[in-house]
C-alpha cells in the first residue's frame, strides 16, 4: 500500500479546508453525518489494518467498538468520570480486549479465525446483553453526555475529525513503519516472514491489538455522540459494517475505509432511516452481491493491479 | 471440605446431581443437532456455514407458527414437529442452489462472508414475517408435566430430547454406514473429485447435504422451541455454542461434534448451578484450553480448517 | 564455540536425525557434518528426504529424536525464527517473497527485522537501510529492479531475490532447497556461480540440494546423497560420481531435471 493519490498535498489542503468550514454552512443533520462518518472510517481503517495490512479478516471486530462504548459509558454512569477520562479509557478496554481474545485467535488460519473472532463478539454481546446489573442489559445506558464544551454539534464535529484525523495518521505512519513493513511481509508469506526473524504470532498479535485499541476509541467516540450505549453495538450488524466498508471502499488503498465509510454512510442515511427493518438485509445482500459479482478473491482485492505474474511454482 | 459445600452446596445432592446431569444431556443434544449439521455440510462442502444458527432459529419459529396454524388435537405438535425441520431443509436447499453453487470455487474467506451475510439476511425475513416480539411455544400435553428422577422434579420434556437422542445417533449412524447416500457423503468427505470422476452427481450431493444439515438445525430449533423464548438474537445464542462445539471437537469429526455437544451441555447445565452468567466464562475458558493445546480441536483432523 | 573436525570448524553437526509421517519414516538417522566454508549438495532420488531434513533443521517441523548442532550449540527443535537469529538463513523449493512488496522493500525488511528494529512503529521504515539493501541487491544482480513490485518479477529473479533477502540476516549458514529449479540450465550455472562467489567472498557456508546433477558437479565441493530417509554415500564430487551404491540409487533416474 504505497498509494497516495496524485499530488497529496492539494487533496489534503483541500479536504482540510472544506472540514474547518463545514459546520459553518451546511445544515447540522449533515454535520451529524460527517461525524458519523468520521467514526465509522476510524473503525474500518483500523479494521483494515488487520485485513488488507495483516490480511487477517475479523468477523468480530464490533467486540472491540462496544467494549469501547461500553467503558466509556460506564465510568462515566458508574463513577462520574469526566468524558475525556473516560474518553480515553475506551481504546484502552479495547486494546485489552484484544490482547486477551487475540492471544487464542492469531494462531489460526482463517477460517478459524473468522468463526473464532466471531464467536468472542457473541461472548461481548452476551455478556452485556445478560449482565443487567452492571451494564443495563437490553436497556443499554442512557445519558452518555459530551463535556458541556462539546455539547454543541460544530463543537463534537470539530473534537471528533480531529481525534479521527490524528488516529489515521496514526494508523498510517504504522503501515508505513517497520512494524508495518513486517506485518505486511507476514501477510504476503509468513513462512518466509519467519526465516527473516519475525516472530509470526507476536507480530500479528500486537497488530490485532493497535487494531483493538482504535475501535475502541471510534466506540468511544459513538457513545458520546449517540449519547446511549446498547448491547447491540457488539452484534453481528456492527461487525459486518467494517466488512463492507473496506470492500466498498477498497482493501488495498489506505483511504479505501475512509471512501467506503462516506459511501455506506449515504446509502445507510437513505435506507436505514426509511425502512430500518429491511437495512440488514440491504446490506447483506449487498455485500453477498459484491463477493458473489467479484471473480477476483481476496488476494485479487488485495492486488488489483494486474500483477498476473504467476509462476507455475508459487503458492 | 466444608469450602466445597459451601460454595456448591449441590455437590452432596447426589439426586440433584443425577437431573443436572441429564438435563445438560438434553442441552447437549440439541447443540450435537446443530454442530453435526455443521461439520457435516463443512466435510463435503468445505463450508463453514456461519448461517447455521438462523436456519435452528428458523425452525424455532417455523414450529411457533405451525402449531399455532394446526386445528388443536393431540396430534398437532408431532406433526409441527415433523413438518418444521422440513420447512428448514426446503430454506436450505434454497440457499444452496440460489447462492452456494456460485461459491464452491472460491477461497474460504469469501465463502464465509457471504454465509455471514446471511445471518443478517435470515435474521432480518425471520423479523419481517413474525416480528420483533418474542414468540412461544407450549409443550404437548402428555409432556407438560414433570417426572420425578430420584426424588427431584424433572420436566418431561426434556424426556423426549433423551429419547430422541439415542434414536437420532442409530439413524445417522444408519444413513451414513448403511445407506448408498450415506456412503456417497463418506467418500465425499474424503475425496470429492474422485467421487466426480465416477459419475456421481455431485452438485445434487452438495444440494441434498446442505438441506439435510439445514434439517437437523431445524430439528434442533423446532425441538428446543417449547424450551426458550423463541426470540430473534437466538441465532446469535446458538452459534457461540455450536462453534465452541465445533472448536472443541474438530470441524468435520461427528464422534468429536457428540462429544463436545455433550460436554459444552453439562457445563451450561451446571454453570447456571454456580453463577448464571458463569457458563459464558466457562466456555471460553475451555475454548481457550483446547486451541491453547490441540488447535484443531479433539477429534479434528489438523489440516481441517486449521 | 568453535568445534572443529580435523582440520576445520564445524558449521552443521547432525546426529541420528529421526521424524516419521503417519507410517513413513522421511528422516531415519541422519548424520551430517558440514565444515566452514563448504559447498555441500545433498542429492538423492525424490522422497529421499531432502527437504524434511531442511525443514527439521530450520524448524518448520519437529523431529522425533537426534541432535542438530550449529556451530557447537544445540538448536534441535527451536522455532525458524530463532534458527534464522542464530545464524541459519535459507530459501525454499516454491520461490518464497514478498509478493507485493517491492523488490527493495523485502530487502529493507530483512534488514530491518534482523536489526531488531521490526516493531518500531514510529520510524519511516522507506528510509531505513536503503545503501545496505541496495547493495545486497547489486551482489545478485537486482538493483535495477528495485522499485518494481516483487510479484512481477521473473521467475529467475525472484530466486535471486530470494537469495539477497536470506543473505540479509547476514547468516553463517545458508541453506538452499532448490535453488535452481525451474530454471534454464545457463541460469542455474550462472546462479550457483554468484552463490559460490558471494560464499567465497564472505566465508559463508553453503548446503543446497539439487536435482541437476551438472549444477552439482560443477558447484559442488562435496555431496551428501540421501536414500529413504539417510546418507547412504558421502565424500568429494568425484569420489560420489563412482560409488557403486550411488549409482545404483540412481539407475532409472534422469540425470537432469
Amino acid at each position: 500500500m504505497t498509494g497516495k493519490g496524485p499530488r497529496p498535498g492539494a487533496w489534503l489542503l483541500a479536504a482540510v479546508v472544506v472540514l474547518l468550514v463545514a459546520p459553518h454552512v451546511i445544515p447540522t443533520f449533515f454535520v451529524m453525518l460527517f461525524i458519523e462518518i468520521a467514526i465509522v472510517a476510524l473503525f474500518a481503517t483500523s479494521f483494515n489494518l488487520l485485513m488488507g495490512f495483516g490480511g487477517m479478516v475479523s468477523f468480530g471486530h464490533a467486540a472491540y467498538f462496544a467494549l469501547g462504548a461500553y467503558s466509556a459509558a460506564l465510568l462515566v454512569k458508574k463513577v462520574g468520570a469526566p468524558m475525556l477520562l473516560a474518553l480515553a479509557a475506551g481504546p484502552v478496554v479495547a486494546a485489552a480486549g484484544a490482547l486477551l481474545f487475540g492471544l487464542f485467535i492469531v494462531r489460526l488460519t482463517a477460517t478459524y479465525f473468522a468463526m473464532l473472532s466471531l464467536a468472542f463478539a457473541q461472548i461481548v454481546f452476551t455478556v452485556i446483553f445478560k449482565w443487567t446489573a452492571f451494564t443495563g442489559g437490553d436497556n443499554g445506558l442512557l445519558n452518555i453526555w459530551p463535556a458541556a464544551f462539546l455539547k454543541s454539534p460544530p463543537a463534537y464535529y470539530y473534537f471528533t475529525v480531529t481525534l479521527v484525523s490524528a488516529s489515521l495518521w496514526a494508523l498510517h505512519a504504522v503501515g508505513d513503519s517497520p512494524f508495518g513493513y513486517a506485518l505486511k511481509a507476514v501477510r504476503d508469506n509468513p513462512r518466509r516472514a519467519r526465516f527473516i526473524g519475525v516472530n509470526v504470532r507476536r507480530h500479528q498479535l500486537v497488530a490485532f491489538v493497535i487494531s483493538g485499541f482504535f475501535s475502541g476509541l471510534a466506540g468511544g467516540l459513538f457513545a458520546f455522540f449517540n449519547g446511549s450505549v446498547f448491547p447491540d453495538f457488539a452484534y453481528f450488524n456492527k461487525s459486518f459494517e467494517p466488512l463492507i466498508v473496506v470492500l466498498l471502499g477498497g482493501v488495498q488503498s489506505f483511504f479505501g475505509p475512509l471512501a467506503g465509510a462516506v459511501g455506506f454512510k449515504i446509502l445507510e442515511t437513505f435506507i436505514a432511516r426509511q425502512w430500518p427493518v429491511y437495512w440488514p438485509l440491504v446490506l447483506g445482500t449487498v455485500l453477498i452481491g459484491v463477493i458473489v459479482l467479484l471473480p477476483q478473491g481476496f488476494v485479487g482485492l488485495l492486488e488489483r493491479r494486474p500483477w498476473r505474474s504467476r509462476p507455475a511454482s508459487a503458492k | 471440605m466444608e469450602i466445597v459445600t459451601h460454595f456448591f452446596p449441590w455437590i452432596t445432592n447426589g439426586p440433584l446431581i443425577a437431573v443436572q446431569v441429564m438435563s445438560g444431556l438434553s442441552v447437549g443434544m440439541f447443540l450435537f443437532l446443530v454442530s453435526v449439521g455443521m461439520s457435516l455440510i463443512f466435510g463435503v462442502t468445505r463450508i463453514v456455514n456461519l448461517a447455521h444458527g438462523s436456519l435452528y432459529m428458523v425452525g424455532a419459529y417455523l414450529m411457533v407458527t405451525l402449531v399455532d396454524v394446526l386445528p388443536d388435537n393431540a396430534l398437532r405438535f408431532w406433526i409441527a414437529l415433523l413438518v418444521a425441520p422440513i420447512g428448514v431443509a426446503l430454506l436450505g436447499g434454497l440457499i444452496e442452489v440460489l447462492l452456494l453453487r456460485r461459491i464452491y470455487r472460491r477461497e474460504p474467506l469469501m465463502q464465509l462472508i457471504v454465509t455471514f451475510g446471511l445471518i443478517l439476511i435470515i435474521g432480518t425475513l425471520v423479523l419481517i414475517v413474525w416480528g420483533p416480539d418474542n414468540k412461544s411455544v407450549s409443550r404437548p400435553d402428555v409432556l407438560a408435566g414433570s417426572v420425578r428422577i430420584f426424588g427431584q422434579p424433572f420436566p418431561s420434556y426434556y424426556l423426549l430430547v433423551l429419547a430422541l437422542a439415542p434414536t437420532m445417533m442409530v439413524a445417522l449412524w444408519f444413513i451414513f454406514y448403511r445407506t448408498r447416500w450415506g456412503m456417497l457423503i463418506r467418500a465425499a468427505t474424503v475425496d470429492r473429485e474422485m467421487l466426480g470422476a465416477l459419475g456421481v452427481d455431485v452438485s445434487t450431493l452438495y444440494t441434498q447435504v446442505f438441506a439435510f444439515g439445514s434439517w437437523l438445525a431445524g430439528l434442533a430449533g423446532a425441538l428446543a422451541a417449547p424450551t426458550i423464548a423463541v426470540a430473534l438474537g437466538m441465532d446469535g445464542d446458538v452459534l457461540i455454542n455450536a462453534f465452541v462445539v465445533v472448536v472443541i471437537g474438530g470441524l468435520g469429526s461427528f464422534a468429536g461434534s457428540l462429544i463436545s455437544s455433550l460436554l459444552v451441555g453439562e457445563l451450561q447445565s451446571f454453570g447456571i448451578l454456580i453463577f448464571p452468567a458463569i457458563s459464558i466464562v466457562l466456555l471460553f475458558a475451555l475454548m481457550a484450553v483446547v486451541l491453547i493445546v490441540r488447535p484443531w480441536g479433539l477429534l479434528g483432523r489438523p489440516e481441517d480448517g486449521h | 564455540m568453535a568445534v572443529t573436525t580435523g582440520k576445520r570448524e564445524v558449521v552443521l553437526e547432525i546426529r541420528a536425525l529421526k521424524k516419521h509421517f503417519g507410517g513413513v519414516q522421511a528422516v531415519n538417522g541422519v548424520d551430517l557434518t558440514v565444515p566452514r566454508a563448504d559447498m555441500r549438495a545433498v542429492i538423492g532420488p525424490n522422497g529421499a528426504g531432502k527437504t524434511t531434513l531442511f525443514n527439521l533443521i530450520t524448524g518448520d517441523i519437529q523431529h522425533d529424536s537426534g541432535v542438530v548442532y550449529f556451530s557447537g550449540n544445540e538448536i534441535s527443535g527451536l522455532p525458524p525464527d530463532q534458527v534464522c537469529r542464530r545464524g541459519i538463513g535459507r530459501t525454499f523449493q516454491i520461490t518464497s517473497v514478498f509478493r507485493r512488496l517491492t523488490v527493495l522493500e523485502n530487502v529493507q525488511t530483512a534488514l530491518l527485522t534482523h536489526h531488531r528494529r521490526h516493531y518500531n512503529v514510529f520510524a519511516r521504515a522507506a528510509r531505513l537501510y536503503r545503501d545496505e539493501a541496495f547493495a545486497l541487491l547489486e551482489q545478485v544482480g537486482l538493483s535495477a529492479q528495485a522499485p518494481k513490485p516483487s510479484g512481477i518479477l521473473s521467475h529467475g529473479d525472484q530466486r535471486r531475490l530470494e537469495l539477497a533477502v536470506a543473505l540479509a540476516s547476514e547468516p553463517h549458514l545458508l541453506m538452499l532447497d532448490e535453488p535452481t529449479a525451474g530454471m534454464a540450465p545457463r541460469e542455474r550455472h550462472a546462479l550457483m556461480a554468484l552463490v559460490a562467489r558471494i560464499a567465497a567472498d564472505t566465508g559463508l557456508t553453503v548446503l543446497f540440494t539439487e536435482h541437476d546433477m551438472d549444477v552439482v558437479f560443477a558447484a559442488a565441493r562435496s555431496i551428501s546423497v540421501m536414500h529413504q530417509g539417510s546418507v547412504i554415500a558421502e565424500g568429494e564430487p568425484l569420489d560420489v560420481r563412482g560409488n557403486s551404491e550411488v549409482q545404483r540409487v540412481y539407475l532409472g533416474q534422469s540425470k537432469d531435471r
